[in-house]
C-alpha cells in the first residue's frame, strides 16, 4: 500500500519536466522547427534556476522565472540559427546540447552540488490525507497544477485560435501559409523562443522541483526522452500529458523498487527509462505508422525562392 | 552535408525580407541567393567564421583566468611543433579519425547516427569478451578482438537502421537511446561480472600483453594508426571509387529520386548505418587496446559528438576527416592539460567544439546568400 502511495506521490516530480518540455517541443515542431537542443536548453535553465535561487535569497518563483528567461534566450538563439541563418536543424540542435553541457560545466561551478530548498508541496487538510491518491492529487507543489493549465492553454492555442491555426499551417505547408500572408519566419522564430521558455521551465523545475540540486549533466537524457514523448504523443498536448505520466511513472518506480530491495541489478533498473522509451516508440510506430501525424515541413528550412 | 546547394535556376531578383527588419519601409535588408560561389570566397567566409569561433573560445578561457601566453603554448607550440606533442596528438587523433569516419558514413545518406558512443562501447565489449574468455591463440588475439569490435559495433547500429527503414522511427532518438542502454550495460558489467578483482575501481581486468596494440617505435605512437589509416583508405575507396559510393551519394543528395530510379535505398541506408557502427566499434577497439587496456565506463565520453563535429567540418569526406581529426586531436591534448593546470571542467573540449560548429554552420548562410539593402519606392 505504501509502495503505491509513495510511487504515485513522487510521479509528478518526474513527469512535470517531461510534459512541460514536450509542450515546448510541440510548439516548436508544430511550426516546423525540429528542436533537438532540448537537452541543452534544459541544462542551461536548470543552472539558471539554481543560480538565481541561491543568489536572490532562496526565491523559487524568481528561480523559475530566470529559468524561463534563460530557456527563451537559448531558444531564440537556436531559432535565429535555424530560421534566419537556415542552418541544418539536426546539426544545430545536437550542437546546442553540447553547448549547454559545456557552458554549464564551465560557468556553473559555484552553484553546482548545492542543496536547494526548492519547491514545497502544498497541503490541503483532509484531502491530502486521503489514502493512496491523496498526496498524488492534492499534495503536489504549485508547478504541477500549473502544468495542467499549460497543457490546456497550449491545446486551446493550437486548436481554438486563429494564431494557432496559422502556426500549424506554417509547420504543415509554409509555402501556402506564406502565400496567405502569414509571416513564416516570424512564427518560427517566435515558436522557437516560446518553446524555449517552456523547456526552460522544465529545466528549472528539474533543479528546483525534482532534484532540488544542480548537478553537472543532470538532465541525463530527459530532453531526448521529451523529444521521443512528442512523437509518442503525435504532437498533441493532452497525449503529451498522458505520455509524460507514463514515462514519469516508470522513472518514479525505480527508487521505489530499489527501496524494496528486490534482487534486480541496479544498472538494469536505471536502463529502464531508455529501454521503455524505445519500446514505446516501436509500439507507437507499429500501431500508428509513425510520422503520419508529424508536421509535414518539420525540420525543413523555408526559403521563398525554393517555392514550387 | 555542408555543401551549398546549387540553385542556378533561382531568379536573382527574388528576395525575401529578413524578419524583424521589415518595418523599415523604404530601405530594407533582404537576402539573396548567390548565383555562383567562387572557391576563394567560400574559403574566406569559412576561415573568417573559424577565426570568430576561436576568438570566442579564447575569450572564454581568458575569462576563466587562463593566460594568453599559455593558450598559445598549449594549443599551438606543444601540440603541433614538438615531437612529444605531435606524437601525443597522433595517439589522441587515432580513435577520432575512426569516429569521424563513422559519422561521415552515416551522414552521407542523411542517416543521423547520434549513438556513436553506444557502438563504441559495444565494440569494446566485443573485444573484452575475447580477452576475458581467452578466445583463440595469442598470436591472432588482436585480430579477433578487432573483428569482434567491428561486429559488435555494427550489430548495435543495426536495430535503429531497421526501425528507420521498416517503421520510419526517427534514428536520431533510437540511436541515442541505444547509446544509453549500452552505457548502463557497461556499468552493470564493470560493477558486476567483469569487475577487476585486483582493485576497487569499476573496470574490467587489464588485457594481457598479447591483447595490447604494440608501439610502432616512435614516441608513444601505436599500431592503431594502421587501423585508422586502413579505415581511411577503405572508406575513401568505398565513397569515391565504388558503385556503393555513387549510389549512396545519390541517396544522400536526393532521397526522393533515389527510389523511383530503382536504387536499393533501404539496403544502402542499412549498410551505411552498420558500417558507421563498425567504425565506431573500431574506435572503441583502438581506445581499449592501446590506451585504456580494459573496459572502463568513461572511455567513450565525448567521442560521439567529436565524430559528428569532425564529419561536419570535413564535409563527410574521408581524407578531410583525417586532417580535421588530427586538428581535433590537438584540441583534445591541449584541452586535457588546460583542464589539469587551470582546473577546468571536462566539458571544455565539447564546448569549444560546439562554438566552432556553430560559427562554421552560421557561415554557410553567408556562403549561400548575400545580404543587401534593397530600395523600394513607395512601398
Amino acid at each position: 500500500m505504501d509502495f503505491i502511495t509513495f510511487w504515485l506521490a513522487s510521479m509528478p516530480l518526474f513527469s512535470v519536466p517531461l510534459v512541460v518540455a514536450a509542450l515546448g517541443l510541440i510548439l516548436n515542431e508544430r511550426a516546423g522547427v525540429l528542436n533537438l537542443g532540448c537537452e541543452g536548453i534544459m541544462l542551461c535553465s536548470a543552472l539558471a534556476a539554481a543560480a538565481a535561487y541561491i543568489e536572490f535569497g532562496n526565491s523559487t518563483a524568481l528561480g523559475l522565472i530566470i529559468a524561463i528567461i534563460a530557456g527563451a534566450v537559448v531558444g531564440f538563439g537556436f531559432g535565429f540559427f535555424v530560421v534566419v541563418l537556415r542552418t541544418n536543424q539536426v546539426v544545430t540542435g545536437i550542437t546546442v546540447v553540447f553547448l549547454g553541457s559545456g557552458l554549464t560545466g564551465l560557468i556553473g561551478v559555484p552553484w553546482t552540488n548545492v542543496a536547494l530548498g526548492g519547491l514545497q508541496p502544498i497541503r490541503i487538510p483532509g484531502l491530502t490525507d486521503v489514502p493512496i491518491i491523496g498526496r498524488f492529487l492534492f499534495g503536489q507543489d504549485p508547478v504541477v497544477y500549473i502544468t495542467i493549465l499549460l497543457v490546456a492553454a497550449v491545446w486551446y492555442f493550437l486548436y481554438r485560435t486563429r494564431r494557432g491555426l496559422e502556426l500549424r499551417a506554417v509547420g504543415e505547408n509554409p509555402q501556402a501559409a506564406d502565400a496567405d500572408g502569414v509571416n513564416v519566419e516570424g512564427y518560427r522564430l517566435l515558436s522557437a523562443t516560446v518553446g524555449g521558455a517552456f523547456i526552460g521551465l522544465a529545466g528549472g523545475y528539474l533543479a528546483l522541483g525534482s532534484a532540488k540540486i544542480f548537478v553537472f549533466d543532470m538532465t541525463q537524457g530527459r530532453g531526448w526522452i521529451a523529444v521521443a514523448l512528442v512523437i509518442f504523443a503525435r504532437w498533441m498536448p493532452w497525449r503529451a500529458l498522458a505520455g509524460g505520466l507514463l514515462f514519469g511513472g516508470i522513472e518514479a518506480i525505480i527508487p521505489r523498487i530499489k527501496a524494496l530491495g528486490l534482487p534486480i541489478p541496479q544498472y538494469f533498473l536505471e536502463m529502464a527509462p531508455y529501454a521503455v522509451t524505445l519500446f514505446v516508440l516501436i509500439y507507437a510506430a507499429l500501431r500508428l505508422r509513425a510520422g503520419q501525424d508529424a508536421p509535414k515541413a518539420l525540420g525543413m528550412p523555408y526559403v521563398r525562392q525554393d517555392r514550387r | 552535408m555542408c555543401r551549398a546547394p546549387k540553385r542556378r535556376g533561382a531568379a536573382s531578383s527574388a528576395s525575401l525580407p529578413l524578419t524583424g527588419l521589415s518595418m523599415l519601409r523604404s530601405r530594407r535588408l533582404t537576402i539573396e541567393v548567390r548565383q555562383r560561389v567562387p572557391t576563394w570566397l567560400r574559403a574566406l567566409i569559412v576561415l573568417g567564421a573559424l577565426i570568430v569561433g576561436l576568438a570566442i573560445c579564447v575569450g572564454l578561457l581568458l575569462g576563466r583566468g587562463v593566460e594568453l601566453g599559455s593558450i598559445y603554448d598549449e594549443f599551438v607550440v606543444f601540440t603541433f611543433f614538438q615531437a612529444a606533442g605531435i606524437s601525443t596528438v597522433i595517439v589522441q587523433s587515432t580513435p577520432l579519425v575512426l569516429v569521424g569516419l563513422s559519422a561521415a558514413l552515416a551522414f552521407r545518406v542523411n542517416y543521423w547516427n547520434i549513438g556513436i558512443e553506444g557502438q563504441f562501447f559495444m565494440g569494446v565489449v566485443g573485444a573484452t569478451l575475447i580477452s576475458i574468455f581467452d578466445v583463440g591463440p595469442e598470436s591472432i588475439r588482436l585480430v579477433l578482438m578487432l573483428a569482434m569490435a567491428l561486429l559488435f559495433g555494427g550489430a548495435w547500429a543495426l536495430p535503429s537502421a531497421v526501425l528507420k527503414i521498416r517503421l520510419n522511427v526517427s534514428e536520431v532518438i533510437t540511436t541515442l537511446l541505444f547509446s544509453y542502454i549500452a552505457y548502463y550495460f557497461v556499468l552493470n558489467q564493470v560493477y558486476g561480472p567483469w569487475k577487476d578483482p585486483k582493485d576497487k575501481f569499476p573496470h574490467s581486468p587489464q588485457f594481457d600483453a598479447s591483447e595490447q596494440l604494440p608501439l610502432i617505435g616512435w614516441q608513444q605512437v601505436h599500431y592503431g594508426i594502421v587501423v585508422a589509416g586502413a579505415a581511411v583508405v577503405f572508406v575513401w575507396w568505398l565513397v569515391e571509387r565504388s558503385r556503393f559510393g555513387i549510389q549512396s551519394r545519390f541517396v544522400g543528395s536526393s532521397p526522393r529520386m533515389a527510389l523511383p530510379i530503382g536504387l536499393p535505398v533501404a539496403l544502402i541506408t542499412a549498410a551505411s548505418a552498420v558500417l558507421s557502427g563498425s567504425m565506431a566499434g573500431a574506435a572503441g577497439f583502438v581506445m581499449a587496446t592501446a590506451t585504456e587496456f580494459r573496459l572502463t565506463p568513461a572511455m567513450a565520453a565525448g567521442y560521439g559528438f567529436s565524430g559528428i563535429v569532425i564529419a561536419f567540418l570535413a564535409g563527410n569526406r574521408p581524407v578531410a576527416t583525417l586532417i580535421v581529426a588530427f586538428l581535433m586531436g590537438g584540441l583534445y591534448v591541449a584541452g586535457e592539460s588546460m583542464k589539469v593546470f587551470y582546473n577546468l571542467p571536462d566539458a571544455l573540449v565539447g564546448l569549444i567544439q560546439a562554438i566552432i560548429v556553430l560559427s562554421v554552420t552560421a557561415s554557410e548562410f553567408f556562403v549561400r546568400y548575400r545580404l543587401r539593402m534593397a530600395h523600394y519606392r513607395g512601398a
